[in-house]
Order: C-alpha cells, then sequence, then structure tokens
C-alpha cells in the first residue's frame, strides 16, 4: 500500500485483536437469534423497528444538519449552500445532489480506512438515488447541493439512517421538495424477515450457507416517499423469493409512513422555533 | 439591518464590537466559551469521547490493533493521532485528501503527545520484538468554529482516559495469542494537557476562545499548551507580531483555564466510570 | 546561567544569486544546518488562491530525501505565515508568491536556518517589505541550563527547545514554536536570550546586504 503522505501512519501491520477472541460458527449464531420467548436479542419482536432519535441543527457552520440515533447507530448529516458545480463547463438545466457517505474509521467492529471503499462509495450512490426524485432539482440548475453523512457508530441499517437523516438535513437546510424519504432496512435469513436488523443480524442476513441454498437470506433497503406513495430507490442483496420481497416491501412501506410522522414532528418543532424566535426580535 | 452590514462590511462590523470591548457573540475578550465533554459515546471503539467547546465539536474514537514493534524500538507500542477535517465540518473544507489546516493541527496534536510525555510508549508493549498494542486515535470534527485544537486535546485526553485494553497471553515460541475479553486493564495517562487559542487582531488585541469568524478575521493565533504547572508548547505560527508583556499574559490566562479544564476531564471521565462499575 | 557557544563556528554563512531562475536566492548555512531558498514573485496566481485586496504566499519547504510529510507541512505553515507579515503583500493583488526552501543539510535548529534563509532570499529578491525578520533557537538542558545555538546532538538530549521569530522594528515575537516542558520563567529566559541572538543575525543582515551592493 502506497504511504499516505498527508496523515501520520501507524505500523505497517496491525491487525484487530478481536481475531484472537473465541467465534462461533454460522449456525450457532443462527441459534442465537432469537431469545427463548421468541423475541430478539435486544427485546424486539422481528417485525419491531428501533427506537429512534433525530435532533436538527446539528453543525453550525452547515445550511442544513441532522443527527439521528437508532439504537446504537448514529449518523450525523450536514447540507451546504448550492454551489457551482466545480469542474463542469456546459449549462445543466437541473441542479445536482452531491452525496458522500463515509463510516468513521472508529465506527465498526473493524477499522476503517480513511479513504472512501467500495461500500461507502456504493451507499453513496444509493443515498443520491434516493433523494434525488424527492428534491425539486430544476429549483437550481447549473448548481450543486452537498450532502455529507458521517457515520459516528454503526449498529446495522445505517444506510436507511443516513437517507432519512439526509432528508431532515435537506428539509432543515431549506432545500425545497416535493415530499419527504425515509428509509428502512428489512433483513431476511434463514425464511424470517427481520425489520430494523443490528449489525449483528445484519451480518448474519449477509451470509451465503452453502449447505442450504433454498432458505432465502439478504438485505432490502427501501426509501419511500410516503404522500405520493412512491419508492424513490430499492436496493437489495442476497437471494430472497418474491413473496418475501413483496411483503418486506409491504412493511417497510408501512413503517417508512410511521417514521415520516416523527421527521414531520421534529421538522415543524424546528419552524416553530425559528418563528418564534423572529417573533421576539 | 445589522445582517446587510456585516455581510458587506464583515472587518469594520467587527471593529465597532471590539470598539466596546465586546464580541460579536456577546462575550467580552477575556471570556471562553462553554465546554462540553461526553465520554464513551461510541461503544464500538475501545476509548470516546466527544468534546464541544462554544459550537466547536470534536469527536475522537480509539480503536486498539495488534502489530510488531518497530526494529528500533522494539519495547515501544505506537500511538497514532489524525485529525480529520471532512467537510461536513465546515464549506471551507472540500472532499478529498486531508487540507493543509488538517495536516498542521495533526503535527500539532502528535508533537504534544510527544512533549507531554503524558504516555508512556513502553506500557503498549506485549512481547518484545514480537507484539505491541497500535493505538488509532482519530479524531473527526463535526462542527468547525475555532481553536480546534483545544476541543482536540479534550476529546482526545478524555477518550485516552477512557481506554482499557484486554489482556493478552502471549506465547513467543508459537506465536499464539490469547486474548482474555474480561479481563481489562485501563490505559495510564501521566498527565492531561490542555490548550488554550487566543486570536491576535492589530498586534494589541488579543481574544481568547476565537470563534471560526474570528479567527477569520483576525491576523494570528497563539496556541498554548499547559500541563500539570508546566508549559507544555507555546505555538505562535507567524502571523501579526506582539509584545513579551502580552504573550506571557496570554500564558498567565491560559494556565488558569487549565485548572477548570483539568477538573472537566476528571469528572467527565469520573462519571462515566462510575457508570460502568454499576 | 548562560552557556554562549563559540561565536565563530555559529555565525551565519550565505551566498546570494546561486540559482539564476528565480528572483531572488540563497544558500544559508547556520550551525550544521544549511538550506537554499529561492523567491519567485510577483507570479501568476491559480484563480482558487488568488486573493483580490493582497498577494498570496505559498510556501514550499522541501526535505533532503523523500518526499515532504505532515511534519514538513507545518513548517512551511509556519513559514508562509512569517513571510506573509513580514511582506508588504497589498502591494501585490490578484498574484501570488513563492517561497521555496530545500533542506540540505540539517544539523539542529533547522526551523531558524530556513526562516533566515526565507528573509535574505525575500530581501535578494527585492520584493515589499514591512520589516526584516529573524530566527533564533535555544535549548534547555537536562540541569536546567539554556544554550544558545545547540548542537543536533544537545538538541536531541535536551528538555526542551525554543524557537523565536523576531521583526526588526519593535523586537516583538512574530513567531514561537517549542518541544518538550518547561516552566514559565524558563520560558522567558529563553525569550531573553534569543531575542540577544537575533539582534547578531539582524547585523549579519545588514553585513551581507551592504557586501552585496558594494561589491557591484
Amino acid at each position: 500500500m502506497p504511504v499516505d503522505l498527508k496523515r501520520i501512519n501507524g505500523p505497517e501491520n496491525t491487525v484487530s485483536y478481536k481475531l484472537y477472541t473465541p467465534s462461533k460458527t454460522f449456525k450457532e449464531e443462527l441459534k442465537c437469534l432469537f431469545k427463548s420467548n421468541n423475541k430478539r436479542q435486544d427485546g424486539r419482536n422481528s417485525l419491531e423497528h428501533r427506537k429512534m432519535f433525530i435532533k436538527t441543527g446539528i453543525v453550525s457552520q452547515a445550511k442544513g444538519s441532522a443527527y439521528l440515533e437508532l439504537g446504537n447507530t448514529k449518523v450525523i448529516v450536514s447540507v451546504f449552500d448550492p454551489r457551482e458545480i466545480p469542474n463542469k463547463t456546459d449549462y445543466s438545466q437541473k441542479g445536482v445532489l452531491y452525496c458522500e457517505f463515509k463510516y468513521a474509521t472508529f465506527s465498526c467492529p473493524q477499522r476503517r480506512n480513511f479513504q472512501q471503499d467500495s461500500e461507502e462509495k456504493q451507499n453513496s450512490i444509493i443515498l443520491k438515488q434516493s433523494l434525488e426524485p424527492a428534491v425539486c432539482l430544476h429549483e437550481f440548475p447549473n448548481f450543486q447541493v452537498d450532502i455529507y453523512a458521517l457515520i459516528l457508530e454503526n449498529d446495522g441499517s445505517s444506510l436507511s439512517a443516513a437517507v432519512t437523516c439526509a432528508c431532515v438535513a435537506l428539509a432543515h437546510a431549506s432545500v425545497p421538495m416535493y415530499d419527504l424519504v425515509t428509509a428502512v432496512t428489512m433483513g431476511v435469513v434463514d425464511n424470517q424477515i427481520l425489520m430494523d436488523p443490528t449489525l449483528k443480524e445484519q451480518q448474519l442476513c449477509e451470509v451465503f450457507d452453502e449447505t442450504d441454498t433454498k432458505s432465502d437470506h439478504g438485505i432490502i433497503v427501501t426509501s419511500f416517499m410516503s404522500t405520493h406513495q412512491q419508492i424513490s430507490q430499492f436496493y437489495q442483496t442476497g437471494n430472497i423469493n418474491l413473496e418475501n420481497i413483496s411483503k418486506s416491501i409491504s412493511i417497510s412501506t408501512d413503517a417508512s409512513g410511521d417514521i415520516k410522522l416523527l421527521i414531520e414532528k421534529c421538522i415543524v418543532n424546528h419552524v416553530l422555533k425559528g418563528a418564534n424566535k423572529s417573533n421576539e426580535e | 439591518m445589522a445582517k446587510q452590514y456585516k455581510s458587506l462590511h464583515p472587518i469594520k462590523y467587527f471593529r465597532d464590537y471590539l470598539a466596546h470591548d465586546i464580541r460579536p457573540d456577546g462575550r467580552e475578550l477575556t471570556k471562553y466559551r462553554p465546554v462540553i465533554i461526553n465520554a464513551n459515546s461510541v461503544s464500538t471503539a475501545e476509548g470516546s469521547a466527544i468534546a464541544k467547546v462554544g459550537k466547536t465539536t470534536v469527536i475522537c474514537g480509539i480503536k486498539a490493533e495488534l502489530c510488531q514493534p518497530k526494529t528500533e524500538t522494539p519495547t515501544q507500542g505506537f500511538l497514532i493521532p489524525n485529525l480529520e477535517l471532512p467537510p461536513l465540518c465546515s464549506s471551507k473544507f472540500k472532499p478529498g485528501p486531508p487540507s493543509d489546516q488538517a495536516q498542521v493541527a495533526t503535527k500539532v496534536i502528535a508533537d504534544i503527545i510527544e512533549n507531554s510525555g503524558c504516555i508512556n510508549l513502553q506500557d503498549l508493549c506485549i512481547s518484545t520484538e514480537k507484539l505491541a498494542w497500535c493505538l488509532y486515535a482519530d479524531l473527526v470534527c463535526l462542527d468547525h468554529d475555532g481553536s480546534i485544537i483545544d476541543a482536540c486535546l479534550l476529546a482526545l485526553f478524555t477518550a485516552l482516559k477512557t481506554v482499557s485494553l484486554p489482556k493478552v497471553e502471549y506465547n513467543a515460541e508459537l506465536d499464539s495469542k490469547n486474548l482474555q475479553m474480561d479481563e481489562r486493564t485501563p490505559f495510564k495517562l501521566y498527565n492531561v494537557p490542555v490548550s488554550t487559542t487566543f486570536a491576535i487582531l492589530d498586534e494589541t488585541v488579543l481574544m481568547i476562545d476565537p470563534t471560526a469568524e474570528e479567527e477569520n478575521l483576525c491576523t494570528g493565533v497563539v496556541t498554548i499548551v499547559i500541563k500539570d504547572d508546566e508549559l507544555c508548547s507555546v505555538l505562535k505560527p507567524g502571523g501579526s507580531p506582539i509584545t513579551e508583556e502580552k504573550l506571557v499574559d496570554c500564558i498567565k490566562q491560559s494556565m488558569e483555564r487549565a485548572k477548570l479544564l483539568g477538573k472537566l476531564i476528571d469528572t467527565a471521565t469520573q462519571e462515566t466510570n462510575d457508570e460502568i462499575d454499576k | 546561567m548562560e552557556m554562549d557557544s563559540n561565536t565563530d563556528c555559529s555565525m551565519p554563512i550565505s551566498n546570494f544569486g546561486n540559482l539564476t531562475r528565480p528572483d531572488g536566492s540563497t544558500i544559508y548555512s547556520q550551525g550544521k544546518s544549511t538550506v537554499i531558498a529561492g523567491v519567485y514573485g510577483p507570479i501568476d496566481v491559480k484563480p482558487q488562491k488568488m486573493l483580490i485586496d493582497r498577494g498570496s504566499v505559498e510556501t514550499f519547504f522541501r526535505p533532503k530525501s523523500g518526499l515532504p510529510g505532515v511534519g514538513d507541512r507545518l513548517y512551511e505553515t509556519i513559514i508562509r505565515n512569517i513571510c506573509e507579515t513580514a511582506l508588504v503583500s497589498t502591494l501585490y493583488p490578484r498574484s501570488g508568491i513563492q517561497v521555496v526552501i530545500q533542506e540540505m543539510q540539517s544539523g539542529g535548529e533547522l526551523i531558524s536556518c530556513s526562516v533566515n534563509a526565507a528573509c535574505l532570499a525575500l530581501l535578494d529578491s527585492g520584493i515589499d517589505m514591512k520589516f526584516l525578520i529573524a530566527a533564533a533557537t535555544c535549548c534547555l538542558d537536562q540541569e536546567g541550563y539554556l544554550i544558545v545555538d545547540p548542537t543536533e546532538l544537545q538538541q536531541e538530549k535536551a528538555k526542551a527547545t525554543f524557537v523565536f521569530v523576531f521583526e526588526s522594528s519593535e523586537g516583538r515575537i512574530v513567531a514561537s514554536h517549542t518541544t518538550g516542558t518547561f516552566k514559565l520563567e524558563q520560558y522567558e529566559q529563553a525569550l531573553d536570550l534569543c531575542k540577544k541572538g537575533s539582534a547578531k543575525i539582524f547585523e549579519y543582515y545588514r553585513k551581507v546586504i551592504n557586501g552585496k551592493y558594494n561589491k557591484k
């Protein structure tokens, strides 16, 4: 690997100490998925979403920003004023969204690199595709709005958390939008559907079990615009049969509606606060 | 009206305030902003903390990994600090490799760690020449509103105080490692350096703990790092010249503040340690 | 307590005009450190870095071998800020001034050496300056004595080292860089000592500039 001259570099080969801790096999892990009372490890039912916390106006230097907590998953998103599209010569009728999705180096069990890896790049694209249909791009031709999402701690479903958080941040930045986008992650493992999986569950969903090729596994991330009842982005990995997919979609769109109510409340609160402030002045 | 005046004549606007010995955010010249520290904020890191100095926010996460010590220093482990100023924290920064400012701040932080002797790298060695800990202390700025070094040091040392490393049983002959996850030893910090930044305007006006706006308009900064009752660094990277008396005055002011900040770090780590005990 | 090292060997040596392409250049040697500095300016500047009300100063510090790293970036910033203060940059709006410093030999007090070389190169280039700048290094040994113009060995063993940069008009402090830990009194003493050291450098500047023009 080339030496990064712009950072302080550590020794060449470092390994996570977690490699040397005892680990369970896939089958053992699968058994631990549910507790004896048919609840998940964190006490949820299989189709229960984690509690969500949203706050706007976290980054004072940004035009709009939001912080979202989903269990232990923590995401911060900031949105900046439109600026001219850099390195572009021809005129574009529509505005452009620039999205960057990044895990903080310490956010995952395994240390991440400073540079964006392929997963982060892919997530950046998904983030962009999820938001684009909702934003009135014709309102700012030839300009780009920068959206930066940083995952401070990853405990599963971080991509959907980033999409929802970015939508709140866009609203906070007063970017004109047709609708609010909310995203929900569904995990499928061993023919069971899990809503809003934790990191552990998500990792299990991503495992391809050679001994049992018939049972479903995978991840579905649905970004949904509730008012229009339209899906703005759909992302799926693994192999899942049609029945489970359609089931997951209907469950996640329902959940998206609930989340939308929550973020609406958060945005209204922000507007009220601003209104009170200007009244005082 | 004030808003328009500010954007048209930022320097004049600023000076009008200073003429009355008050700053645009309502502080006096010698008043610093409130500081908030939260320890153990991120559970995926071995140690972590968030520090807020006014609106400036820095998060520090420490990841421990295993590696082989360098041949020049066979009994030492590593502590690698790096500061990221991502485009998320301010519109001044653009995506891409670290800006000059981030690199300079990273170097300053690394120098402070080395100068103060706050850690003993030998504590991080598990087996001479064979195995050592490498602590990656990654600092990420979430909101850049001036006095970044101050916030970084607070976050870094609070995070370091919360680090505990699992016990490693290492067999040199077989090169086998066995980790005892339950037996954790806290990482030892020998002292806690804290810093205070000043901004200089017109070679005479000194402002403690400047905001980003003030830093932009001013013509120089001084950062003073204090550990216990000693000075650890007086960094004035150029800028407007100041007299000796002014500089000594800065040092005295930062010594006062250092006592408060030291206590704050202690309380922040104490609270989380109590929580863990419960 | 002060220990004055031998003045003869610590006296700087310099030579102008070794490089023909830059607008001003100097080879400067102080103690066991030698650097070569070149100044280009006023020149064209990239649109992103252009300042409408003054010239923008860029500094490049090249180490002896390899590519510049994070540590060199700190030196670059310090030297850039110092040059920015010393120059009357408002006379050169929308243009750039480049200061390039190539390390030739490092034997302690490298920052001082680079700053002084930059000042001489700027003098040679004829760019307007508000005042001259001079840097001096001193270090605190384990017994608590202050040593002016330390050698590399002394600097390595020292408890603390101090680098100060002064301006010539009123002798105020332009920059300060320290390593190690020290007490406030020790800092003040070091400051005094370096101020005396910087006076010698200013005298030296006068001498070489005189020599340069009288020759012609």
